[in-house]
This record gives C-alpha cells, structure tokens and sequence, in this order.
C-alpha cells in the first residue's frame, strides 16, 4: 500500500495507525506562531470502532490501509458464519461470528448491507438502517407495561429486544431503526 | 440579489467598525498608528516562517524584494529612532501556509508599549478585548501551569529523553532536532485541546528554549500567548533590546534554516545597525485580526 503524507491527509482517508485501519474523521492544521507545524488527526478505528486522536509533525507520512466499503446482500447463517454475496462479482464472503458485533440483531435474509473489507477480509458490518422483524416473544397487551412507559420489551426473530408499543403481539413485523434499536411502525 | 449586496454592505460595516473601535482604543492612549514598508530587502530568518519573494525592476535594475511576513523590525526601527507607543494594522504575508485558519495573507495589529513588562501588555490586551465585545472571564496561566493542570508533565524540568518517553507514550514521532518541537507538539496534542473550554486565556512564562525574540530569566522567556476558545490570537513579548542579542537569535536562526535544508537569509543589517542605539524596553505584541474577528461573531 502506498504511503500518505500529512499534505495528503483529507477526511475519509484510510490510513493504517498501531496495526488497525483507521479512517480520517478530521483533519486539523495547526501552525504555533513559533515552532513548525502539526496535523491533528482525529481517527476512527474500522475494528473497535473507537476514535482517537494523533497529532502528527508536518511532513510525516503514514501506510495507507487496504481498505474497501461494499454493498453485500446478507444471505444466511451456517451455523458457524455469516455468509454475504457481493451482488456485483457474485463472490461469497463467510464472515465470523466476531466481525458481527450488534449487526447481528439486524440480519434478515436478502438485505443489502455494508460492509468494509480489509485486506480482502470483512471487519465490520452495517445493516440498512430500517428492517422489518418479527416478534417471537412479548407479553400480551397491557400487561406488559411494568414501566409505565406505554411500551412493551419484544424479543425479535434475531434474538434483539426491541421497545414496542402496547399493541404489538407475538407473530407481528414490525419496523426497527437499526441505528437506535427503537421501534419504527408497524410493517 | 439585493439581499446578498445588503448582506455584503453590512459585514464590510461590522468589519470597518471592528477597525474603528481598534484606532478609538489606541487614540485614547495616546499610541499612535504607523505604516511601515511592506516590501523589504531581507526576509524573515524565522525557522518556520517563510517570506515570499518577488522580482522587481526587472527591465531597468532587477533585484528580490521580501513581502514582509510581520511588520516587527519596521516598527523597532521606529521605536529605536523615539517613535514612543505606537500601533500598526497590516496585511502580512507568508509563503507554506495552508489550513482552515492559516493564510499566505492576512492582517496583523501590532503594537508596542514603552516601559510596559508582559503582565501589563496582558492586561492592556485584555482592556482592547472588552472594548472589542469580548467580555468573558480573563484565564492567566503560565506555560509550567497550563502543562500540570491539562497533563502531568513537568515542561520546564522534563528534558529532551523525558519529552521523548512521553510522545511515545502517547504513540507520536519522536524524532525531533530541538527540544522545543518536541514542548510545542505536546502542546499542540495535550493541552490545545484542552483551552477550547476557555473562552479568554493568556499563556505566559514560555520555557527559554521558545524565547525567540523575547527577553529570558531563569528557566523562563518573557513571552505570552493570547488563546480565544483554544485558537491562538496573539503572541506578545517582552522584546530583547541590544543589537548584539538580535544577531545571536537570528545566527542560531539561521543555522537551523541550514539543517533544515532551507535557504539560509541574510540578515537586515539596516535593523542591526539601527539597533546599536539599543531598543527601549519596551513590550510587543502582535494579534491575528481575522481570527479575533472569528471569535468575536
């Protein structure tokens, strides 16, 4: 991979930082009055998905991470993987159960997801941001409302818990926003 | 259309106000307003600041002029010939400057007032600041303090192998010449980010390795910096005064420019010579107006 200097640094730049792929959230120049100058880097993690912030002496320059977002439609769970196509190649991806994190409480079959490959192996996934599930589990009515909230736990075909309306019954799809795990509608 | 031209006519008000309440400031002090050349025989030997060049009088007796990277020996030559207090408000510029708030042009206030130590060049800052609308709680620390409070080092006793240690704690480069880019990294990394959360802070007391042209004692260098919400507005001095320290700092300038590999500068002889009847003591500084105008609107 080639290297980037801090000249080249932009926002979305993927850079290899203590062995991760990380991507440049923001880049900062800073100049003291006197003294030379600097890039203050803020970076996220694509493994652990944490950020961090490096700064870096004007000039210096960092390996560029082999890294790729693709569309991929999920396909099914073998027991041991998660397997993806890549609609476009039509080539199969299995990816391991750790790779998953919260994703997969999301993953219906056919979904088109997005996932980032590094050095050719999948590192994370993102569902769509809406899905439709069905709920396998809830208490029935009002019943369930111990909170007072107006609201009901529901356990999900993925084994997700979701906040769903009173209404809601076993055997229903329902809409989930991915990105906040909150109720979006009846489907 | 017209509300776009009504939009420009307004900011250019705001902006030709900001001036005039600068100039209001200045004239109740009886520190008068100066223009000095701003194409010059000798660039800047700062290290790190780079002056732009330019060819003239090409078809008759051509030479290199230097666009002037900050109006400082002009004015000093003013002071050393009995200007007394005075100010100036400038277009600068610098070459290798890029960056959402760095610019190869932009204006300068300088100022100079006799007999005035740093702690008074602060206070007097502070005065034009509420003038100016900026009427927040004014934050002193020294450069020894900002370091213990936003970290635990101890910047004017930790050395060259301790900064090391530290940088590459905290997973950055290492590979310094000077000790001084290894105190300003670790500014930048630790600390700056950590002034975002006050709006007025003046910095003082640099470590001696950072005095540039500021007068040092001890362990410290007579020089403050102005940060607004974690941006650096101004930077004043407590200016050297003998022509003899001038050449030093600008020898050792210069000698860095060669390790660097940058074009080594001839020095303004002029401004030395000059300075042979001694600046006054005087106190300097010189504040960024694009960037105070940024934290002020």
């Amino acid at each position: 991979m080639a290297n980037y200097a801090t000249s080249q640094f932009k926002n979305g730049l993927k850079l290899m930082l203590d062995g991760n792929p990380c991507s440049i959230v923001n880049n900062e120049i800073v100049k003291p009055g006197k003294g030379q100058a600097f890039n203050r880097v803020k970076f996220k993690d694509l493994i652990t998905g944490k950020s961090l912030i490096k700064t870096f002496k004007s000039g210096e320059s960092l390996e560029g991470a082999d890294v790729m977002e693709l569309d991929m439609q999920y396909l099914y769970n073998d027991g041991s993987a998660w397997n993806f196509m890549d609609p476009e190649t039509f080539e199969q991806y299995a990816i391991d159960d750790d790779a998953m994190d919260d994703a997969r409480g999301y993953l219906v079959e056919q979904d088109m997801c997005t996932v980032i490959l590094w050095n050719d192996n999948p590192i994370s996934i993102t569902p769509p941001n809406h899905v439709i599930l069905e709920v396998v589990d809830t208490d029935p009515g009002l019943k369930g409302d111990t909170a007072g909230t107006g609201g009901k736990p529901a356990t999900m075909n993925t084994g997700v818990v979701v906040q769903v309306p009173l209404f809601i019954s076993i055997g229903e799809q329902v809409k989930v926003d991915t990105r906040t795990n909150e109720y979006a509608g009846r489907s | 259309m017209i509300h776009a031209l009504m939009n420009m006519r307004e900011d250019l008000k705001k902006y030709s106000d900001f001036l005039q309440k600068i100039r209001h400031f200045f004239s109740q002090q009886n520190v008068i307003e100066v223009q000095t050349p701003a194409l010059l025989n000798a660039p800047t030997t700062d290290v790190y600041i780079d002056s732009i060049s330019l060819s003239v009088n090409q078809d008759i007796y051509p030479k290199t002029q230097y666009l002037h990277t900050s109006p400082e020996l002009e004015m000093k030559k003013l002071l050393t010939q009995g200007s007394g207090d005075i100010y100036q408000i400038c277009q600068v510029y610098r070459d290798n400057e890029f960056g959402e708030r760095n610019f190869n042009e932009f204006t300068m206030l300088e100022y100079y007032r006799l007999g005035f130590d740093i702690h008074q060049l602060i206070d007097d800052v502070s005065s034009l600041l509420v003038d100016l609308g900026i009427k927040d709680e004014v934050v002193k620390l020294s450069y020894a303090q900002v370091f213990a409070q936003f970290s635990d080092i101890d910047i004017l006793n930790a050395n060259f192998d301790d900064l090391r240690t530290i940088a590459q704690a905290h997973g950055l480069s290492t590979e310094f010449d000077w000790i001084e880019d290894l105190q300003i990294m670790l500014f930048v990394h630790l600390i700056e980010p950590k002034l975002k959360q006050l709006p007025v802070c003046f910095i003082y007391d640099y470590p001696s390795t950072q005095a540039a042209l500021a007068k040092v004692k001890g362990q410290v260098a007579h020089r403050f910096e102005l940060y607004l919400s974690g941006v650096e507005v101004a930077n004043g001095y407590d200016e050297l005064q003998s022509s003899e320290s001038y050449q030093r700092v600008f020898k050792v300038e210069n000698d860095r420019r060669r390790h660097l590999g940058k074009s080594v500068l001839e020095l303004d002889l002029d401004f030395l010579k000059q300075l042979e009847n001694s600046l006054p003591q005087c106190s300097g500084v010189a504040i960024g107006i694009n960037r105070l105008i940024s934290q002020i609107s």
